[in-house]
């Protein structure tokens, strides 16, 4: 199946490049565009003595590390007519074992009218602000968007369908944009406080956590499904500020777990200014799982907020940021995860197409209401660590690129 | 004889230059000579140029095609029209272009390969200098 998805690209690829001259020439509607974006990560101490691994991930450890924000994609856009257009995105991104591939969208697009648009196919969740373009580092101002917000949502692509509906109103722009779908394929890493538990859940609550749980700073992750997947997203502005709202639900399956159609729903709302140099950026979500999925996927919510300003080239920003329980009922699994961090960021222009940014965040995590473990988004708590800190620092270094 | 031609070339090219320096300051934003449209409001040529509309006022489909970064009416077209900074357009596309909501309007060259895709183009919407104007594509505003 991969490599039948290679070869088709490999061709369309190859079909490009032969129109890109007759584009040239003046006709054919084929376009080729990419985007990438080379990082380095650095965490300033161990929080276990027994690995470098500082993330819960794994990816960022306190060695300097490339793999966790590095990534390049190529997405190829066709019209097939005046109406219809198809594109498709491809996406690597840097891993332990090199460099993994996978088909990130890939849908057609017919305008049915003017503020009509109907897509079908694989295509992006629109959780949040900048959902829809979350690899494209040079489209947004920091190096990754705060995790304590973006984590939450597992699910980054929906199969099925969405319309784009768009209302003009002089110098504003309403888009309403509802959708339909599954997703399959996703991975979550599931937390690691209930690995060791896996084989002794029974299907009916209330399982106990019996099982003797797995070395601290275990990273596993699980195969899940979402189906039934339904939501919306609203959205309102000029092209000096967006102000948005969605809401989604989905019935989550994970075998490996025992979970079967449990419920969840997810609800975001968020803002973006860039006027006269200032740019500010804030959004808060909150997210319910019921049953067994509760368990990997806990009741949490998180906000920040993120001001910057424009000097010519130069966009120095800081950033505020808390994941927090979201009253998680203490009869279930969950295992909330609670960290605050304060990001101070620069992003600098390296002409047009190009950025380099760095970044400093000062992480704190913190042990949620309804317990949990005290390591909010790390792989262990650094209280507890060979240093006894009570936050850590991560540097990060990154240069994008879109082309 | 090359050697005339050359210069004659050369002569033209600067006797151009010095034309296109004198009526630089107009740039006309054009159609198909069949459009029925009967002009544009910067402001509505300005959606059109950043895909968020793709009609004109008449109904027909509106696709705008840009000139290379550069060239000079493009500067000038993305000073008065536009009002972005190339910067600020890249910035504005990768947004639209990687979320699949939209593509920047086709480069296509410089004003002679501008007009000449308009005129051929029933659709089309382009800028070109003042002085490339003819009868080929028709003026739907001036920007002085």
């Amino acid at each position: 199946m991969k490599k039948k998805l290679a070869c088709l690209v490999g061709a369309s690829l190859a079909c490009g490049a032969a129109t890109a001259v007759a584009a040239s020439a003046g006709d054919s509607g084929i376009s080729l565009s990419g985007f990438l974006t080379a990082g380095a990560t650095y965490a300033d101490q161990k929080v276990l003595s027994t690995t470098n691994a500082v993330s819960q991930d794994g990816n960022i450890e306190n060695t300097v590390g490339f793999t966790n924000d590095s990534r390049i994609g190529i997405q190829l856009s066709a019209k097939v007519n005046r109406e219809v257009s198809v594109t498709g995105q491809l996406l690597a991104r840097g891993s332990e074992d090199g460099f993994n591939m996978k088909a990130d969208w890939a849908f057609v697009s017919y305008r049915a009218a003017d503020p009509l648009t109907i897509r079908g196919g694989k295509l992006k969740l629109t959780t949040f602000l900048v959902s829809d373009y979350i690899e494209v580092g040079y489209a947004y101002p920091w190096i990754r968007p705060p995790q304590e917000v973006y984590y939450a949502n597992p699910i980054s692509t929906l199969s099925g369908a969405d319309a784009l509906v768009r209302f003009n109103f002089g110098d504003y722009t309403l888009l309403f944009q509802p959708y339909y779908g599954v997703s399959r394929g996703e991975q979550a890493l599931v937390p690691q406080e209930v690995i060791g538990a896996i084989p002794q859940i029974t299907f009916t609550p209330p399982a106990t956590l019996t099982a003797s749980p797995s070395p601290a700073g275990t990273v596993a992750y699980t195969d899940f499904t979402a189906d039934s997947l339904t939501g919306v997203n609203l959205s309102f502005g000029s092209d000096v500020f967006t102000v948005r709202a969605g809401y989604l639900q989905t019935l989550v399956s994970a075998s490996a777990f025992g979970v079967s159609q449990e419920k969840a729903t997810f609800t975001s709302v968020g803002g973006t200014l860039d006027w006269k140099g200032l740019v500010l950026y804030t959004e808060y979500f909150q997210r319910e799982i019921e049953g067994l999925a509760n368990m990997a996927f806990p009741n949490q919510k998180g906000a920040y907020a993120t001001i910057g300003y424009r000097f010519g080239k130069f966009l120095p920003h800081i950033t505020y940021a808390t994941l927090d329980d979201n009253d998680n009922p203490t009869t279930l699994f969950g295992q909330p995860l609670k960290q605050t961090s304060a990001t101070l960021g620069l992003r600098y222009e390296l002409g047009t197409g190009a950025a380099l940014k760095i970044e400093a965040q000062q992480v704190k995590p913190e042990a949620a209401n309804t317990g949990g473990p005290a390591r909010g988004l790390l792989i262990a708590n650094p209280a507890t660590g060979p240093e006894l800190s009570d936050n850590v620092m991560i540097y990060s270094l990154a240069v994008d690129v879109v082309f | 004889m090359k050697k005339h031609k050359f210069l004659a070339v050369v002569a033209a090219t600067v006797l151009s230059l010095g034309t296109s320096i004198a009526a630089q300051a107009a740039l006309a934003i054009v159609a198909h000579p069949s459009n029925s449209v009967s002009g544009i409001r910067a402001d509505d040529a300005q959606r059109i140029f950043l895909g968020k509309s793709g009609e004109f006022a008449n109904g027909r489909r509106a696709v705008p095609v840009d000139q290379t970064p550069g060239s000079a009416s493009r500067t000038k077209f993305m000073k008065s029209v536009i009002q972005k900074s190339e910067d600020e357009l890249k910035g504005y596309w990768s947004k639209l272009m990687f979320s699949g909501k939209g593509q920047p309007p086709r480069e296509i060259g410089d004003d002679a390969a501008v007009k000449a895709w308009v005129a051929s183009n029933p659709e089309a919407i382009g800028y070109i200098d003042g002085k490339f104007v003819d009868g080929s594509v028709k003026v739907l505003f001036i920007i002085p």
